[in-house]
């Protein structure tokens, strides 16, 4: 449950960044969580939603999360691929050996090494 | 004049919705503060490395026998990282070298303001507060302790046989952000079905050149590689 000290130092980059800017409320706040970056996209929500209720700046903030798609090099052909992690709705396509075991689009083995995406990123901040 | 208060500000209550890019790292405040700790071990003439596992994959008794191996050619201090009781520290104690309890009554991970504090009382253990090893024995954990960078120098994560050659694969943060990884416990392998094969092969694709060294604090062996790591650290 790391996620709920990482909502709480947002929390604080926000009373900061209002008290920087001189605004008395936080709307909107946009998020970029790597996609292998190891945060629980729904208990960071969570925690986050829990703990803007403490201040009168951050109460109305909306939480705007996204999560890139994960990047992959294959540690065969050495060509980088982007493939989506599964979804509720690829149940058919799992059932059938797609998309895991993973598997390279060019040379389809299956030695894919994660690239990069361990990013947790306040990018974007309207206040008023 | 603002229909709120009565002031005669211009768009006091009432200014449009301003768009502030910030584009920083959430993790922006530890990540100073561990620059600022790892300057800090420098300057008390050290090298660090964070201790990350499972509870009970043996980081406390890979640091006794390490102690017992090196006390004498090098002077190490321990922070030990643990949600309760001074268990871990006592034991180390007992071996003869100062450490430092930090309980976080219930928080998953070390984080570096933590490990701040600890590294003033480890300095006011020492005499001259100078050592040449430093190890953090973070909370045992396999998930969370992987996000906080804590001002070390190297990132050490052990996989114990009990556990099972899955764990790579299962935890894949944790393992892509190690710089060694030790397999502990080799000398159980006759009873449990780990797979050398499986937990090298799944953790060179997560981290791919990964340097991994099996060994047993129990039996001793693979120790000569690991000993061989920690002087090789401090030629650097």
């Amino acid at each position: 449950m790391h996620e709920l000290s990482l909502a709480q130092s947002l929390i604080d980059q926000l009373l900061e960044l209002a008290r920087e800017h001189q605004a008395e409320r936080i709307n909107r706040v946009l998020v970029t969580l790597g996609p292998f970056s190891g945060i629980v996209r729904d208990s960071f929500e969570f925690g986050f939603n829990v703990l803007k209720e403490s201040h009168d700046v951050t109460r109305k903030a909306v939480l705007e999360l996204e999560t890139p798609d994960p990047v992959y090099v294959c540690l065969d052909c050495e060509k980088v691929a982007v493939i989506p992690f599964a979804t509720p709705n690829d149940q058919m396509e799992t059932r059938s050996g797609y998309p895991y075991p993973k598997k390279c689009p060019w040379c389809c083995l299956t030695r894919l090494s994660p690239k990069g995406g361990t990013e947790l990123i306040l990018n974007q901040v309207e206040m008023e | 004049m603002c229909d709120t208060c009565g002031c005669q500000l211009h768009h006091h209550h009432h200014a449009d919705p301003k768009i502030v890019e910030v584009n920083q790292s959430l993790l922006a405040a530890n990540q100073k503060q561990a620059e600022s700790n790892r300057h800090h071990i420098e300057q008390m003439g050290a090298v660090a490395i964070n201790l990350i596992s499972s509870p009970g994959s043996g980081k406390t008794t890979l640091l006794e026998r390490t102690i017992e191996i090196l006390k004498d050619t090098f002077k190490i201090g321990v922070i030990e990282g643990d949600i309760e009781t001074e268990r871990d520290a006592d034991r180390i104690r007992a071996k003869g070298v100062p450490a430092v309890q930090l309980t976080t009554g219930g928080a998953c991970h070390l984080d570096a303001p933590i490990v701040h504090g600890g590294l003033h009382v480890l300095e006011h253990l020492a005499k001259g507060g100078k050592y040449d090893l430093i190890f953090i024995e973070n909370v045992g954990n396999l998930v969370c302790p992987a996000t906080f960078d804590l001002g070390e120098h190297q990132r050490v994560i052990l996989l114990s046989v009990p556990e099972g050659s899955d764990k790579p694969v299962k935890y894949p943060a944790t393992f892509r952000s190690a710089d060694l990884m030790l397999i502990t416990k080799t000398d159980l392998v006759p009873y449990f079905d780990f797979s050398m094969d499986e937990a090298t092969k799944e953790a060179g694709i997560l981290k791919p050149g990964l340097e991994i060294l099996p060994l047993s604090a129990t039996t001793g062996d693979g120790f000569e590689r690991w000993i061989a790591y920690l002087h090789g650290l401090l030629k650097r």
